[in-house]
């Protein structure tokens, strides 16, 4: 008989632990951009595994391998910690998001407020990341950055509650099986919610049209600028980690998490109904143009607060 | 407020130029209020080149000045040259060099269009028009045999002529064109996230272009009726009708949709111009030496108006050769829509004006061995050019 603790650390370790996010976070970045490129009539990916479906990790080994230069004017020691604390940030986030089972790695009533935190304490490393590396367009995209979190902040975490109030539980886990043991999932009964947290995912995870702290013509690579070979790599790695974070997200308080009918291994709901978030998610940002900064700050404030107070109204009334 | 203001240095090197130039911003906060431009980043000595080339030989430098609207400014020398020859090329020639500059005029606004939606982060658009503009490079490599620098005109005609097989191709891939780029400008038009980077962005009103000398699309997005193909007809365009496109928004978006009509006109032009095409030949042969005299020829480039002055001493090579390329005309103008702007529309804003720096740049001052540089105004350099004309 193998050790509890043993098990343990071994999910924790591969299974649905880092083995398998990372393996999901590369898959993941190789459907957005197949699938980005597809609607951009361009090939993608192509070359490394069949169609190009090894072309992220090919990426993450060849940036490894990059010489990592830091620049002289940088903060040395946050300059090289920041990286790895915001991959450790947003691992440590989908830990409380059920993912492979029912239930997620760790959960505890009120980790919902937890993950909320969590999300908001990875975008300020960012802007510290940006910050310490001293240039120009760093600095600036992380001011962005910031500024971004003003907008998407408020109504993300007001829809977020939303699931809570009906299922009365403030843990994630409990809202994905609370949908599936009542069937009342929320994607049904709370549209508006639904659409708000896809808006100000996108918004958190940085992609078109919310890119503006990357924006490529204005910025270079913004906030990432300075950073090169391995940092850049764990940088990279944390985007589709963070990817995967809105995914399941949406997915646990929304779609009901990994459950599913006919006995069927959660792990494949789970698939499915990230995958076809992540599809939404790329196809947004394959539609739009790049905002002005301040015109996504007024946007956010002026349509999504107030919806997303709508729903919580709608809620409150019984209607959800 | 005056210590607020801090000059922000756009360029030499900056992601939002394609090329090297470099603009002091004078700046309030997140406002612009002034723009000093600073040219003399990539001076090729082309004039100087040109001097020391025969004139066959200058055709190719000629069409190297730029490499997008390489037609046109070949076309420019060409027409030069052959005013000072005082000969008509042969009207099929005429023709198939309408034909040609259109093609050019073409891919240059697709291009353009595309690089103005990857600058707002539209890359959908971008990678559609670019992939639509491909269909364009595809029928210049089918006439000319080359994608970029033709190699295409001569003095006294044009090196191929345009076979009847050609001719059903081209038709049919203008079709694709026009029907293609039809569909970009209503989305364009209609679209929320394009409205709102491009409307209102970038004003250069109609009285201000015309003072700042704007030309090409730029003047014609402020509502000035404007165009060298039909203030000074060169070629056929006197026998061909076509619209003079303008737009009264004279902002980013009705540059673009400039552009789209501009790309719908020219696809009419060239089909109404294939349709036309009189026989006969398609070239004539020259002298070498080009009897003396002086010319400036003008013609209008995708950017807009390009001029060209050849002064000839009746040798086989130029004695003075001066390009002014569109963009130049069009650097006060740009100045003038980024000054009362915001920084985050300044990648936009100059890219509006669709600039090639890099074909503009004539002058710049080097200092012997330890090649060092530095800038002039106009009035310092029109001193030093008369205290060096005293003393000769």
């Amino acid at each position: 008989m193998v050790p509890a603790e043993i098990i343990e650390f071994l999910s924790v370790l591969i299974y649905p632990g880092f083995i398998f996010i990372f393996t999901l976070a590369f898959f993941y970045e190789w459907v957005d951009r197949k699938f980005v490129a597809r609607l951009q009539n361009r090939y993608g990916p192509l070359y490394a595994g069949p169609g190009g479906i090894l072309q992220p990790f090919a990426d993450f080994i060849k940036l490894l391998a990059k010489e990592d230069i830091t620049p002289r004017a940088a903060d040395k020691t946050t300059f090289r910690v920041t990286p790895i604390l915001m991959l450790a940030l947003a691992l440590s986030t989908l830990f409380f998001i059920p993912t492979a089972y029912t239930t997620a790695v760790s959960w505890f009533e009120g980790d919902l407020i937890f993950v909320t935190f969590l999300v908001s304490i990875l975008v300020l490393i960012t802007l510290i990341a940006a910050w310490s590396s001293t240039s120009t367009f760093s600095t600036v995209g992380g001011i962005r950055v910031v500024l971004q979190m003003l907008g998407f902040e408020i109504p993300m975490t007001i829809v977020m509650v939303g699931p809570a109030i009906v299922s009365k539980t403030l843990s994630i886990t409990n809202i994905a099986l609370w949908q599936y043991t009542t069937g009342h999932y929320f994607a049904i009964y709370q549209p508006i919610g639904l659409i708000v947290l896809i808006i100000c995912l996108l918004a958190e995870i940085k992609k078109a049209p919310f890119d503006i702290p990357e924006a490529e013509s204005e910025l270079a690579a913004g906030w990432i600028t300075e950073f090169s070979g391995r940092k850049l790599a764990l940088i990279r790695l944390t985007t589709d980690v963070e990817l995967i974070l809105a995914g399941a997200l949406v997915t646990a308080l929304f779609l009901g998490g990994p459950t599913g009918p006919f006995g069927i291994p959660s792990v494949i709901f789970f698939l499915i109904k990230t995958t076809g978030v992540i599809l939404v998610i790329s196809n947004l940002r394959a539609l739009f143009a790049r905002f002005r900064i301040d015109q996504m700050l007024g946007g956010f404030w002026k349509y999504l607060v107030p919806l997303a107070l709508l729903q919580i109204i709608l809620v409150t009334l019984g209607v959800g | 407020m005056d210590e607020e203001r801090v000059i922000i240095p756009i360029g030499p090197q900056h992601p939002a130029l394609k090329e090297p130039m470099n603009f002091m911003l004078k700046v309030e906060g997140e406002k612009v209020l002034e723009a000093i431009p600073n040219l003399g980043y990539n001076h090729r000595g082309i004039e100087k080149a040109a001097t020391v080339r025969t004139y066959i030989q200058n055709l190719y430098l000629a069409e190297r000045i730029c490499g997008i609207c390489s037609i046109a400014h070949v076309q420019c020398y060409a027409q030069g040259v052959e005013k000072l020859l005082e000969m008509e090329i042969p009207p099929r020639a005429q023709y198939v060099r309408l034909i040609l500059s259109e093609l050019n005029r073409l891919h240059s606004h697709l291009l353009w269009v595309g690089v103005a939606a990857h600058e707002i982060g539209f890359d959908t658009l971008f990678m559609y028009l670019w992939r639509d503009r491909e269909i364009v490079m595809d029928t210049l490599e089918l006439i000319t045999g080359n994608r970029v620098s033709y190699g295409f005109t001569m003095l006294g005609g044009v090196r191929r002529d345009i076979s009847p097989d050609m001719a059903a191709r081209v038709k049919k891939e203008m079709k694709t064109v026009r029907d293609r780029t039809q569909y970009y400008k209503k989305m364009s038009s209609n679209e929320r996230s394009i409205l709102k980077r491009t409307q209102g962005v970038g004003i250069l009103k109609p009285q201000d272009a015309l003072a700042l000398c704007a030309c090409g699309p730029t003047l014609r997005a402020s509502n000035i009726k404007w165009d060298v193909r039909r203030e000074d007809p060169y070629l056929a365009y006197n026998e061909i009708p076509f619209n003079v496109v303008t737009s009264d928004g004279c902002d980013v978006l009705s540059r673009m949709i400039v552009h789209y009509d501009e790309v719908i006109e020219a696809t009419n032009i060239i089909e109404y111009a294939l349709d036309h095409m009189p026989s006969g030949s398609f070239r004539e042969k020259v002298t070498r030496r080009i009897p003396a005299g002086e010319v400036v020829s003008r013609v209008e480039a995708p950017r807009g108006e390009d001029i060209h002055y050849i002064k000839s001493n009746g040798t086989d090579k130029p004695e003075r050769f001066k390009v002014r390329a569109p963009t130049l005309g069009n650097i006060p103008a740009v100045c003038k829509m980024l000054s009362d702007s915001y920084i985050a529309d300044v990648p936009i804003i100059l890219a509006g004006i669709d600039p090639c720096f890099s074909c503009t740049d004539r002058v710049t001052f080097v200092k012997g061995e330890m090649g060092k540089g530095w800038i002039w105004t106009q009035e310092e350099l029109r001193r030093y050019a008369n205290r060096w004309y005293q003393q000769r």
